[in-house]
């Protein structure tokens, strides 16, 4: 998809959809971040503009204008930054953050599981994730984004409390690698059959687990070079670049594989991120 | 009351109204007047003789769809072309070109897979570009369609409102074709299991999270309470028993089930695969009265369920599912 593609999927209303349709939250950020990536202004102000709009008064964001609960895709939002968003509506959303986990690892939640004698180690409530969902349980894909928005947001402002949320999303994802190397959603071993790595995640999970040093994390990396080669999902190969790439293990003169379709504004938007990001211009961690 | 509607078809296109509507409403959902009929029919390979085999069966049920807009929703699950994790793209699009063939106004494929978000690439893997022409054209990925809030009819988990996607709310018929599969939750996965697909990942993450917090039989049976216009076509070829959904081995059924009513015909296929219905928790919270799911109460077209009966594993955990006879 081109970039004049690209903004000619934007709606009348400035948000994007991921291919049809109405907007939604999730491809709009990702939209601007790419146009953002090769300086268009234009569209971007339209979609900074639509993203105000529907910021709701718990300092989080819906997934698309019209539903009445704040998600995941706050993360998101907040990894655009005070400059692109506004000041408060940015430090209300790292709020918003910094006040959501997983369900399982509530107190209540735990209590109720332990009197039930269902605890495991994975549920111990010491390192909570974050949910699709408020009052959902924490999984792989929120967990990573939330940490990206609040390492940079510790970048930017240092903070006990933000840092450590981060390392405590860190060893969530650690606690769930598979065995197989990589991530899959979310549990490494649901119902004690393990689970296997899909490189989406196990891309997005490396990037956000930068500067970790771990065998779990050597072990994870051979598993995302190996779906690098293998894979042909543009979706997967965006994030599998990414997390190579901030722990440098992308091979030099990385280029996706020919006949590899990016279908969507997601796909489309982030493989412009990706390139900018591996010429030197990282809006992730810039 | 349209003079081509029978009072049943009346009854849920009025529910299916006031649902869409947003309106509080305590109609329950529309009760079969007649005795529910499933067909199970014998189908041993993916192949040609399929599109013959799909007409066969949308003419055996009666089914009028003239001018009417289909969604057929399959079963996607997983990037694994060589399993039998998801629902055949041959079988989708036989039933595609059938329904097309009856008059359909138009037949959309729609899925919202559960646990990977890049659906397209999903259905590219698992052979349905190849197999289906155009079939960006007629696909819509209910992750991210557009959506409606609702307030289900009946509610039997806590979940006081859903967002539900508007091509599945619009549909003149909802055609739920899942695989055969046992389920590592829920003993088996079947037409009315198949519905989680509906629930927008965009809206609830993946997998729908939200739905496993709320119960998972409760879920489905609230889904089932949702959608009235029906109609259900079990792809039992090979299906998958063992540790189903995703991790169990390929069984081959050999059978196409088909039907209206989407308890019968999940009931029927339990007793096909060795499980007992009456132990499978969305199907007696749907049921109500459990007569429904009886097998005296179910009129059975085509093969009988003991011709083709094919007892499938089940890990140790849904041993108590056996059906004993």
């Amino acid at each position: 998809m081109s970039i004049e593609a690209l903004i000619g999927r934007q709606n009348p209303d400035g948000g994007w959809p991921y291919s049809r349709g109405g907007s939604w939250t999730e491809p709009t950020v990702y939209a601007i971040m790419g146009l953002l990536s090769v300086d268009e202004s234009k569209s971007v102000q339209r979609g900074l503009a639509w993203l105000g709009s529907i910021a709701r008064r718990d300092g989080g964001w819906p997934p698309r204008a019209g539903v009445d609960m704040s998600t995941w895709v706050t993360a998101l939002v907040a990894i655009l930054g005070p400059r692109n968003i506004g000041d408060a509506p940015y430090r209300r959303a790292i709020h918003w953050l910094l006040d959501t986990i997983g369900e399982e690892s509530a107190f209540v939640y735990r209590l109720r599981e332990w009197l039930l004698g269902n605890s495991t180690p994975e549920d111990d409530g010491r390192f909570p994730g974050w949910p699709w969902v408020p009052s959902n349980a924490g999984w792989v894909v929120p967990t990573s984004i939330a940490i990206l928005a609040l390492d940079k947001e510790d970048r930017r402002q240092p903070s006990d409390r933000v840092r450590r949320r981060v390392d405590a999303g860190r060893q969530f994802l650690l606690r769930r690698t598979c065995d197989d190397g990589g991530w899959n959603y979310g549990s490494s071993h649901p119902l004690g059959y393990p689970s296997h790595a899909y490189p989406e995640t196990t891309g997005l999970a490396l990037a956000a687990l930068r500067g970790v040093r771990s065998r779990r994390v050597d072990r994870a990396l051979v598993a995302a070079e190996r779906f690098l080669a293998e894979c042909r999902s543009a979706d997967a190969l965006n994030w599998l670049r990414f997390g190579l790439r901030v722990h440098g293990r992308l091979p030099a003169g990385y280029c996706t594989p020919s006949g590899v379709e990016f279908r969507t504004v997601p796909e489309a938007s982030l493989d412009l991120v990706m390139t900018a990001a591996e010429q030197g211009r990282d809006f992730f961690w810039g | 009351m349209h003079p081509n509607l029978t009072r049943r078809q009346w009854i849920a296109g009025s529910a299916g109204a006031a649902f869409l509507s947003g309106c509080k409403t305590n109609l329950p959902p529309a009760a079969p007047a007649d005795p529910p009929r499933v067909s199970i029919v014998r189908a041993p390979a993916y192949d040609q003789s399929l599109y013959a085999t799909m007409r066969g069966i949308l003419a055996g049920h009666g089914l009028d769809v003239r001018g009417r807009t289909v969604v057929l929703k399959p079963n996607l699950v997983e990037f694994e072309p060589q399993s039998t994790i998801n629902t055949h793209p041959l079988l989708v699009h036989a039933a595609r070109e059938a329904f097309l063939a009856a008059g359909a106004a138009s037949v959309q494929i729609a899925e919202g897979p559960g646990h990977r978000r890049n659906t397209l690439d999903l259905a590219d893997a698992a052979g349905y570009f190849r197999t289906i022409p155009k079939f960006e054209d007629v696909f819509v990925d209910l992750n991210f369609d557009d959506v409606t809030r609702v307030r289900p009819l009946i509610q039997f988990s806590g979940i006081q409102k859903l967002y539900l996607t508007n091509t599945i709310l619009g549909a003149g018929l909802l055609v739920s074709m899942p695989k055969m599969k046992t389920h590592h939750l829920v003993g088996a996965t079947l037409s009315m299991k198949n519905l989680f697909g509906t629930v927008p990942g965009g809206i609830y993450g993946w997998p729908k999270n939200a739905l496993h917090w709320a119960g998972i039989p409760e879920s489905i049976a609230d889904l089932h309470a949702v959608y009235p216009r029906k109609f259900a076509i079990v792809d039992g070829i090979v299906g998958m028993d063992g540790n189903g959904p995703i991790q169990g081995d390929p069984k081959a059924a050999g059978v196409v089930v088909s039907g209206r009513d989407s308890l019968a015909v999940d009931a029927t296929c339990c007793r096909i695969m060795g499980i007992d219905p009456f132990r499978i928790g969305y199907l007696r919270l749907a049921a109500a009265d459990l007569t429904r799911i009886a097998e005296q109460s179910i009129v059975q077209t085509g093969e009988t369920i003991a011709a083709v009966a094919a007892p499938f594993k089940l890990i140790p955990e849904f041993q108590h599912l056996r059906l004993v006879t």
